[in-house]
């Protein structure tokens, strides 16, 4: 049974390429989990009995289980891409697939069977990614993707910490800097090729798109002194500050974006909005410490909710058909859903606002349905090509070859 | 015209690029606080506390006052040593001889510290006006002088041949070869003759006069009331900010531009 359910399996077109069954289950994980979540708030289910209580469960799951989903996806595609290394073996990926459901399992039950198998799971997923990309990263002469390595390495300390620290949503919050750093390590490689492609095929010229590495870096140092502060310091003044300073060195990144009238195209522009949503995330963060609101954590879902699952959707809707062999989507729902999840972020702000409280829970809903409406848009729109065959009918991740008549802009709106 | 839309249209992504400033300060004020946290209020007022006392004073409206008569003898003394020294300096570095003589000259005047001036400046004009503007045109007047007489000094005689060779009309050769040099130059020398005036103001104002912000730092020293000297304190190094950021900055971007060609 085993010896031809395993192939069998395997053979799907589910598992021609890295990205296909974790992008699936990043947008189908992270809708059914914004359902039960708010399910449960409105008291219609009970609360899952995980250690560390209801907030962590929602916080992990949506971290180590929606973004890391989403994360692996990427980092399945990409690495190759980047090193020039082979593609992960199509029954390597179905373990790494059913590992990562087997990590989402175990949590939820952690509360009847012990954290430890979660932990050994969650863990065991990280290390077995580590384990894949490390030498082909490290192979690679100067090493420019390195810090990918050390993203998963954070996240993985940020996770272990979930488990055996004494006070898990400290690190959690961890896991969320660790993030924010890798969106800024990902899309500055993902908006060199986009915005420069998109510029290169539109024929323009005098105009180029650089992502300039001492921004870039200012904004990471920034994120990272801020989350260590916050995670040692909690609640100190000195973390407002340095929220403030890690908001402003993200906006000054969008220095590199003012590209004029260019940035209005769509996949330019959501990539910008990440960048938006996380400067103001910080902001708020900061302002809020600072000021002693209580808006702290509607800053952090700036982050999570807005930023980064805009960056998440944004890869998503590009990697998922370039490298499925399809052409970008030009349909008008893609925009529409992209909205969504900044509406969605930021309602979730303003169900914070004290002066709000009435509506709290309406606007709450409001944000947990605009923000499944468009993962749910997504999975509509990507089922057949995350799970149905390549056009050309070819095995792996290959971006779909130009042909003579192709229209001439695939990137424009 | 084009060049003035030019410039228009840089404006907003000159503003953005502040941001980068904001981070850096925004880190600064960490420390900052940081520091105060671990030595107290009373030795270093939080950033928070010192901006909420300058928040005060300014609602109060005393503030204002007392940033206008320090701004006012700054910009004077600041004005006076730009305009002579400029003149000055670009005079004696048409001549070696000039350069030679003023060489000393000049050396005596940057050694001499600015609070030996101020006691002479109190013997000479009392407590007035008069005494800070003096200290402020005395310290800033040898940078601003040594800034124009290597501005004139360091002309490349190739390029004046040039000019020449091609008969290149004196308006022609004054903006076009003259200037762009001799104003990169002097426009550092300028700003940091700036600088150096809204130190040495503050500097004066609290050992001589009995009005403007050092006289205020003076009052706050003695009541022991720190939050208050570091709000004052914050108020002069915010406008020199402002006013490096937001004027010299640009100026000096537009003066400079020929270099990047290079």
């Amino acid at each position: 049974m085993r010896q031809t359910l395993i192939p069998g399996l395997a053979a799907h077109p589910l598992f021609l390429c890295g990205f296909r069954p974790f992008y699936l289950a990043t947008a189908g994980y992270g809708v059914f989990l914004l359902a039960v979540w708010s399910a449960m708030l409105s008291g219609g289910l009970p609360i899952p009995e995980v250690p560390g209580g209801a907030v962590v469960w929602h916080a992990f799951e949506l971290i180590h289980g929606f973004a890391l989903a989403s994360v692996a996806g990427f980092l399945l595609t990409a690495v190759p891409e980047f090193t020039g290394c082979a593609i992960v073996d199509r029954r390597r990926l179905l373990g790494l697939f059913l590992l990562w459901s087997a990590g989402r399992v175990a949590y939820w039950l952690a509360g009847a069977i012990t954290i430890w198998p979660a932990a050994l799971l969650n863990l065991g997923f990280l290390a077995w990614l580590a384990v894949m990309f490390a030498p082909p990263i490290w192979r690679d002469p100067g090493r420019p993707h390195v810090s990918f390595l050390y993203a998963l390495a954070a996240l993985a300390i940020a996770q272990a910490g979930v488990f055996l620290g004494a006070d898990p949503m400290s690190w959690l919050y961890v896991a969320t800097g660790v993030l924010m750093i890798l969106i800024v390590i990902a899309m500055s490689r993902i908006s060199m090729r986009l915005i420069n492609g998109m510029l290169d095929v539109e024929g323009v010229s005098g105009v180029e798109y650089l992502a300039r590495p001492p921004r870039r870096d200012l904004a990471m140092f920034a994120i990272g002194l801020f989350t260590a502060v916050e995670f040692l310091l909690p609640g100190n003044g000195v973390s407002g500050w340095l929220a403030l300073a890690a908001s402003a060195a993200v906006f000054n990144l969008l220095n590199d974006w003012h590209i004029g009238r260019h940035l209005f195209n769509r996949w330019v522009f959501m990539l910008y909005l990440v960048y938006w949503l996380m400067a103001l995330g910080y902001g708020l963060i900061g302002v809020a410490i600072l000021g002693d609101w209580p808006l702290v954590s509607a800053g952090r879902h700036l982050l999570l909710a807005g930023a980064m699952s805009l960056a998440i959707f944004a890869v998503m809707v590009v990697a998922g058909r370039i490298h499925a062999g399809y052409w970008l989507d030009r349909r008008r729902w893609l925009p529409v859903a992209a909205t969504l999840i900044v509406a969605a972020a930021l309602c979730r702000v303003l169900a914070a606002v004290p002066v709000l409280a009435e509506r709290a829970n309406f606007l709450m809903a409001l944000s947990a349905l605009a923000w499944m409406a468009a993962f749910a848009l997504f999975l509509a729109h990507f089922w057949p090509v995350l799970v149905g065959p390549r056009p050309d009918n070819a095995a792996g991740c290959a971006e779909p070859v130009p042909l003579e008549d192709t229209p001439k802009s695939e990137f424009a709106c | 015209m084009n060049l003035l839309r030019a410039w228009l249209a840089g404006i907003p992504a000159y503003l953005w690029s502040g941001w980068g400033a904001i981070s850096s300060l925004m880190l600064f004020f960490a420390l900052w606080d940081w520091g105060a946290q671990v030595h107290g209020d009373l030795v270093l007022p939080s950033p928070l506390a010192t901006f909420d006392t300058l928040a005060g004073l300014l609602a109060e409206g005393s503030a204002w006052q007392e940033l206008m008569v320090t701004a006012r003898r700054a910009l004077i003394g600041f004005a006076l040593s730009l305009a002579a020294g400029s003149v000055l300096g670009l005079i004696a570095g048409l001549s070696m001889t000039a350069s030679m003589m003023s060489r000393p000259i000049v050396t005596v005047l940057v050694g001499m510290p600015p609070i030996a001036w101020l006691v002479l400046a109190l013997l000479w004009f009392g407590s007035g006006d008069a005494t800070p503007v003096f200290t402020v045109f005395i310290a800033c007047f040898p940078i601003v002088f040594v800034g124009a007489l290597q501005g004139t000094r360091t002309l490349d005689d190739q390029l004046k041949d040039v000019a020449r060779a091609y008969r290149l009309p004196a308006r022609m050769t004054l903006t076009d070869v003259y200037l762009p040099h001799v104003v990169s130059y002097l426009f550092p020398a300028w700003i940091a003759a700036l600088g150096m005036s809204w130190k040495i103001v503050v500097m004066a104002e609290l050992l001589s006069t009995p009005d403007g912000v050092g006289a205020a730092l003076a009052v706050s020293r003695s009541h022991l009331d720190t939050a208050a000297s570091m709000a004052w304190i914050a108020a002069v190094v915010g406008l020199l900010l402002a006013v490096e950021y937001l004027v010299l900055e640009p100026i000096k971007r537009e003066v400079e531009g020929w270099r990047a060609i290079q």
